[in-house]
């Protein structure tokens, strides 16, 4: 992996006396980042062949499979040479991916509409969910991680950690059911299904993503919250702090302004998992509130063998996952000049 | 003689106070979840004795009755008793989650310290493809996994340990593979090496040992994790079939009832959300006393 085109040494030491210099650390910046962008790149190429091989070679005849068992011989030859079954694996994982660079990814196999047609609003919905659960993370997050590790290994402290372990430990169905139960059958406050076709203003559409948002919110916040008080505690034994301390800050003052930007970084990569997470493992939530998102369309597409438009999502979940991977390997390295020379 | 039995007795005395004193020096996480853990392997060992009906029986009360003495989770829709349903389920939960990942972290271990101390084609080849692996998240994979096996094997307990140890196994093997990087650079493996082992040998006699500690919390982590997994996939429909006993099929099968039989739920959601508590108060004792943190990602 290491320094396939970069020397090992370390540029980063004078970086702002010579300019010269300045111009190799910028140059070696960009042949990794460049680097990353190739192998990505590399990754999500594999990613898509596992998928077709995985999808549609294993699984047996396509054509049986979209007319049926009682289709004859010749409406499966008819039908095999429409969607060029009769070529080798190679050349039709060839047709499928080029067609899938254009962002065509063929037809359904129930309905025959186009997949790009049935996963685009899809797509819209679970994206609208995600980025809910994620804008209502971060205060979550902040909040606790700077409570317990301001307070560390007081009562405050242990129970939000045990608080934490048990939210890790309670499959998200399972959470999304008692939250159900809680919220929209003894307290009915929120709809027990979050159906958006009857939304006819924003409060509406709040109230009717408030349960799925919180489930994954919670889920998300978990991960983070453990993570970024690990960082905070290491942050808060160095000397700069007690500096800041000394200074008559208050404790969250020192916190927010001294210990929180330098703990955020290690936490991009968990940032940038729970992101992908948000977009493969919302699977779960969208079921139990029958939410018309990629998850529910993942779901009944494996029930329905629907190949193309599985296919298509499993792609699109896989992409988002090495993006966001990429995004904060980027932002890791621009961030931390240590990082610049790996 | 006298004096014979009086030292074995005394040896004896002073190895139980070691023991006792080390007992005693354990992370009370691990104690807990450790005790967690034993109720629930007892509980699978001796599920004939403990559950008063079979799984499957129908009927032995009105649907969705109340808890009571005779049925201490009350019934489901079909009139079984979901108390011994839910003890039932500790058997399969328990066996699936716990081989599954341990086939997935034998072979991904194996395949990760491999890597780590040849490297060259073979490590990039293999990190290429678990990278594949490890880009789609868990339950996606699964579900994959689970279509590319086709219909006729849905359901099989079998296909759902390969499917777990298919997930497990890239990630395990990044793991094992980091930890023989940083161990093959020391003179032991040198000097093995010198000795005129082979790989596979200096992978399982040097590397290996050396290893226990991270691949044992890795295995802990992925061990609390397996029967979320478990539940989810039998929650979606692609995992269990009924009527097997499995948690999270129980929670689907009984969701619509949810208003007026809560009990049907919350029986099988609390027996695995304390199986899992404890396996990850286990984790967090494990890598205490390994002195180890335990890294954990959402996917």
């Amino acid at each position: 992996m290491r320094g396939i085109f970069l020397p090992r040494k370390a540029y980063h030491a004078n970086v702002l006396i010579w300019p010269r210099q300045f111009k190799v650390v910028q140059i070696v910046i960009v042949r990794t980042i460049f680097r990353r962008l190739v192998l990505s790149l590399f990754t999500l190429l594999l990613v898509s062949i596992t998928i077709f091989i995985a999808l549609d070679v294993l699984p047996g005849d396509v054509a049986t499979r979209a007319l049926g068992r009682f289709a004859t011989e010749e409406q499966k030859a008819i039908y095999r040479n429409k969607m060029h079954l009769n070529s080798p694996v190679h050349e039709r994982y060839m047709i499928w991916a080029a067609n899938a660079v254009r962002g065509d990814f063929g037809y359904s196999l129930m309905s025959e509409r186009s997949v790009t047609d049935i996963i685009a609003p899809k797509l819209r919905n679970t994206l609208i969910l995600a980025m809910y659960a994620f804008v209502l993370h971060v205060p979550v997050t902040l909040i606790l991680a700077i409570l317990s590790a301001t307070r560390r290994n007081t009562l405050t402290d242990n129970a939000i950690s045990v608080a934490m372990l048990v939210g890790l430990s309670i499959p998200e169905f399972l959470l999304a059911t008692l939250l159900l139960l809680l919220f929209a059958v003894k307290i009915p406050i929120f709809p027990t299904m979050s159906v958006l076709e009857n939304v006819k203003s924003y409060g509406d559409q709040l109230r009717i993503l408030a349960l799925p948002t919180l489930t994954l919110a919670i889920v998300v916040s978990v991960y983070s919250v453990r993570m970024l008080r690990e960082n905070l505690i290491e942050i808060l034994s160095s000397d700069y702090i007690k500096v800041a301390s000394l200074k008559g800050l208050t404790t969250w003052q020192v916190a927010w302004r001294h210990a929180v930007p330098n703990a955020l970084q290690p936490t991009l990569n968990t940032t940038a998992l729970n992101l992908a997470y948000l977009m493969g493992g919302v699977v779960v939530v969208e079921r139990v509130f029958a939410y018309p998102g990629m998850g529910s369309q993942l779901v009944s597409g494996i029930q329905l063998l629907d190949i193309p438009v599985v296919e298509a999502i499993v792609l699109i979940v896989a992409t988002v996952y090495i993006l966001s991977n990429l995004v904060a390997d980027l932002a890791g390295i621009l961030l931390t000049p240590r990082l610049r020379t790996l | 003689m006298m004096q014979g039995a009086l030292s074995v007795s005394k040896f004896q005395g002073r190895f139980l106070h070691k023991a006792w004193e080390y007992f005693l020096t354990l992370p009370a996480s691990l104690l807990v979840g450790g005790l967690i853990l034993i109720v629930y392997v007892m509980v699978a060992i001796f599920a004939d004795q403990i559950a008063s009906y079979t799984y499957n029986k129908v009927g032995v009360g009105l649907p969705f009755s109340q808890p009571s003495r005779e049925h201490l989770l009350g019934t489901d829709q079909l009139g079984r008793d979901v108390f011994s349903r839910v003890v039932y389920g500790t058997r399969y939960v328990l066996v699936l989650s716990l081989s599954g990942t341990a086939l997935g972290l034998v072979v991904g271990g194996l395949l990760g310290l491999i890597c780590g101390y040849v490297g060259g084609l073979l490590d990039e080849v293999v990190m290429r493809i678990s990278e594949v692996f490890i880009s789609i998240p868990f339950i996606v994979l699964a579900l994959v996994v689970i279509a590319a096996a086709g219909p006729e094997l849905s359901g099989n307990p079998l296909l759902l340990i390969g499917v777990i140890a298919i997930v497990y196994a890239p990630r395990s093997a990044r793991m094992a593979r980091a930890v023989a990087m940083e161990v093959s650079a020391r003179d032991f493996i040198t000097v093995a090496r010198l000795r005129g082992e082979n790989s596979w040998s200096i992978a399982l006699r040097e590397l290996l040992p050396m290893t226990t500690g991270t691949l044992l919390v890795e295995f802990s982590v992925r061990a609390g994790y397996a029967p979320v997994l478990i539940g989810s996939l039998g929650f979606l429909g692609f995992g269990a079939k009924p009527p097997s006993p499995e948690w999270g099929l129980m929670i689907s099968e009984n969701r619509s009832a949810i208003i007026i039989a809560p009990w049907t739920v919350l029986g099988p959601g609390i027996a695995l959300a304390f199986l899992v508590v404890g396996l990850n108060f286990c984790t967090e004792g494990i890598a205490r006393v390994m002195g180890r943190s335990v890294q954990r990602a959402p996917v």
